[in-house]
């Protein structure tokens, strides 16, 4: 049942492919390391570019892979080092490693962190090999009202898990999937909502999408951060470089801990690395903190949410490539690299393109150890991107989001079309949105919308289709569920505190 | 001091997406579909969507949540300044050519974010000539030489 492993790993290792998971992770690491741009963003800005090389489909996944484990990898350098975090999931991380770094520890802390992402993301990328498969098969059974019925969960299981605001995340998911109805109705070839602009016949092109919505958005941010005074932070001293074998074991059980479940938080659908984070944050407080060090600068503390963010960044590829759902923002803009390539990620895709889900699967092994490597000797060099000012950093993501887009059609209009999407992406981010939600209804949209329609052909129009099944049933009460029960949960306390009152 | 009050913000947008539904409930609507076999046709999807457009706004109507912090007047000018820049960019990217636009643009950016005159001016230089070099010889990618060459 390996065999796409033997062959992945065949593919992964042929030199073009390991030296594309190789720079994937360098500038992945490069790029979540500057300031104020996450994993999401760094992906966002470097895809376009992976393009023009002209690379199949394999090492193109192979070189994204590599950006986004690199991604969340850099990310934790701001966070430990000036308090920063570069994006939601390594918010937890800067709760105990900024006291590290203040206390002169910045090098070991930066060397744990790279130790419990190595062993959280090793943890996840092994269930990854064993769970994909066996659920790929399952998939298998799934037709479209299941399907349909699936992204309805991942909908209202995002609704809850992602966000502060459950009601902006849905609002913010409902915009995503109208952007995605834009352009040429397959079904029936009937234009909608193009208002008679050629440019728009083809729906809203991906690369112009994530690009706007998320680097040009981050420029107008960027420019809000500028004018804040606290914005030129001291970098702290690094200390020693590496850290100690002692202070590693003292972490091995919540490492392992907190890989196993941001594991499984990350394989559920919509709940990323920020809900890993919290959740082994806590939970590992509450099992560890006897003598109340956490928060002040406790290994176990850091070693926590960098294991689970990472392995939850792994286990949402599980829902990806078995089941053509992302499991996160991220994920949803590999999924939307994917099918630019004509590949719909799903169960069909290990027996289909084999190359590429067990190309994938190998290389995230190989880009782990590769991110190892560069991590431990190079955390110093990485560190010095946090010094870089923004008055480079700015020009350089505006010519690279122009460039990215230009060169898709040679073609004006989608860079105007970037510049609207940037200005929408800057006010939802004001109004407290998060854009996850969007891309990730941008990105399913047009799934969901074919397999409903796929449902209804079959029966005739019945929509008793859509819940006849067990599957459908299950997902349609999971979701209900997942809705109900936390505003329940949340009245029922309400009342119980007003009458202890 | 920020430009608007959250709540006054949140409501305004609620309005706004409600509007919003009605206007795509109405385009869908308005479409011509050609006889087919599919049962559902293009329209019952974005309708479908409008609808809970619509009730997820007027819950947001009814209960307003937090929002991130508003700019000062002063940073939206500067942010107003920085999308005029941008804007200028793309109308000036084909004509000027590539080498031109991106050095001016690149040297504004950069003194908007605060960089000196003569740093702003340097960025521009090197970053649009090594950009230029990237792009063209390292990644393929063909860049705008620009009409007034000739």
């Amino acid at each position: 049942m390996f065999d796409f492993l033997i062959d992945g790993f065949g593919v992964a290792f042929t030199p073009l492919n390991l030296g594309l998971a190789f720079l994937g992770a360098l500038l992945g690491t490069l790029f979540g390391a500057l300031p104020g741009i996450g994993p999401i963003n760094g992906i966002a800005i470097l895809m376009p570019l992976a393009y023009t090389l002209g690379l199949p489909a394999e090492s193109a996944l192979i070189m994204l892979a590599g950006i986004y484990t690199g991604a969340e990898y850099g990310g934790r350098m701001s966070s430990i080092l000036l308090n920063v975090p570069g994006d939601a999931g390594a918010v937890m991380t800067t709760l105990d490693g900024h006291p590290l770094a203040k206390k002169g520890l910045a090098g070991p802390a930066l060397g744990l962190s790279a130790v419990s992402s190595f062993v959280g993301a090793t943890i996840a990328i092994l269930g990854l090999t064993l769970f994909a498969p066996l659920l790929a098969r399952a998939a298998v059974l799934f037709g479209p009202a299941e399907f349909f019925a699936l992204m309805v969960f991942a909908f209202s299981s995002m609704s809850v898990m992602m966000g502060k605001d459950p009601i902006k995340t849905a609002i913010g998911a409902v915009l995503g999937v109208l952007i995605a109805t834009v352009g040429v109705d397959s079904g029936t070839g009937v234009m909608r909502f193009t208002f008679d602009m050629p440019e728009l016949y083809d729906g809203i092109d991906f690369v112009v999408m994530i690009i706007g919505l998320f680097a040009i958005s981050e420029i107008l941010l960027m420019l809000e951060h500028a004018n804040r005074k606290d914005s030129e932070a001291e970098l702290p001293p690094l200390g020693r470089v590496f850290v100690s074998m002692k202070e590693v074991m003292l972490c091995k059980w919540t490492m392992l801990r907190s890989g196993l479940m941001g594991f499984i938080i990350g394989v559920l659908p919509g709940t990323g690395a920020s809900v890993a984070g919290a959740v082994s944050y806590t939970t590992e407080k509450r099992l560890c903190d006897k003598e109340g060090t956490f928060g002040k600068g406790d290994w176990r503390g850091l070693a926590a949410p960098e294991a689970a963010n990472n392995a939850s960044a792994a286990g949402s590829f599980v829902p990806m490539l078995t089941l053509g759902i992302p499991g996160s923002g991220t994920t949803a803009v590999l999924l939307g690299a994917l099918m630019l390539y004509n590949i719909t990620p799903g169960p069909m895709m290990f027996s289909e393109n084999p190359e590429v889900a067990g190309g994938l699967i190998a290389s995230l092994y190989i880009g782990n150890i590769v991110l190892l490597a560069l991590n431990l000797p190079l955390a110093g060099l990485f560190a010095r991107v946090l010094t870089i000012p923004r008055w480079v950093l700015v020009p350089g993501i505006a010519i690279l989001s122009f460039v990215g887009v230009y060169q898709l059609h040679s073609d004006l209009t989608a860079i105007y079309l970037m510049l609207i999407i940037g200005i929408f992406g800057y006010l939802l981010r004001k109004l407290g949105f998060s854009l996850a939600p969007v891309i990730l209804g941008y990105v399913l949209g047009g799934l969901m919308e074919e397999n409903l329609r796929r449902a209804l052909a079959i029966s005739g129009g019945d929509t008793g289709i859509l819940w006849q099944s067990g599957i459908s049933l299950g997902l349609w009460i999971a979701a209900a569920a997942l809705l109900i029960l936390p505003w329940l949960f949340g009245r029922l306390s309400a009342v119980r505190t007003s009458r202890s009152a | 001091m920020s430009l608007f009050n959250s709540r006054t913000a949140d409501r305004g947008l609620a309005i706004a997406l409600i509007g919003l539904a009605a206007f795509i409930a109405s385009q869908a609507l308005s479409l011509e579909v050609p006889f087919s076999y599919d049962p559902v046709g293009p329209k019952a999807f974005p309708i479908g969507l409008a609808i809970i457009l619509a009730l997820l706004s007027l819950v947001l109507l009814i209960r307003p949540g937090e929002n991130g912090e508003w700019p000062s007047a002063g940073v939206a000018l500067k942010l107003l300044a920085v999308l005029g820049l941008l804007l200028i960019y793309a109308l000036l990217f084909q004509r000027l050519g590539y080498l031109m636009s991106s050095g001016l643009v690149i040297a504004g950016l950069a003194r908007l974010f605060s960089a000196s005159w003569l740093k702003a001016v340097a960025t521009g230089v090197l970053m649009a000539i090594g950009s230029y070099w990237l792009f063209t010889l390292g990644l393929g990618i063909t860049l705008p030489g620009g009409s007034w060459l000739g």
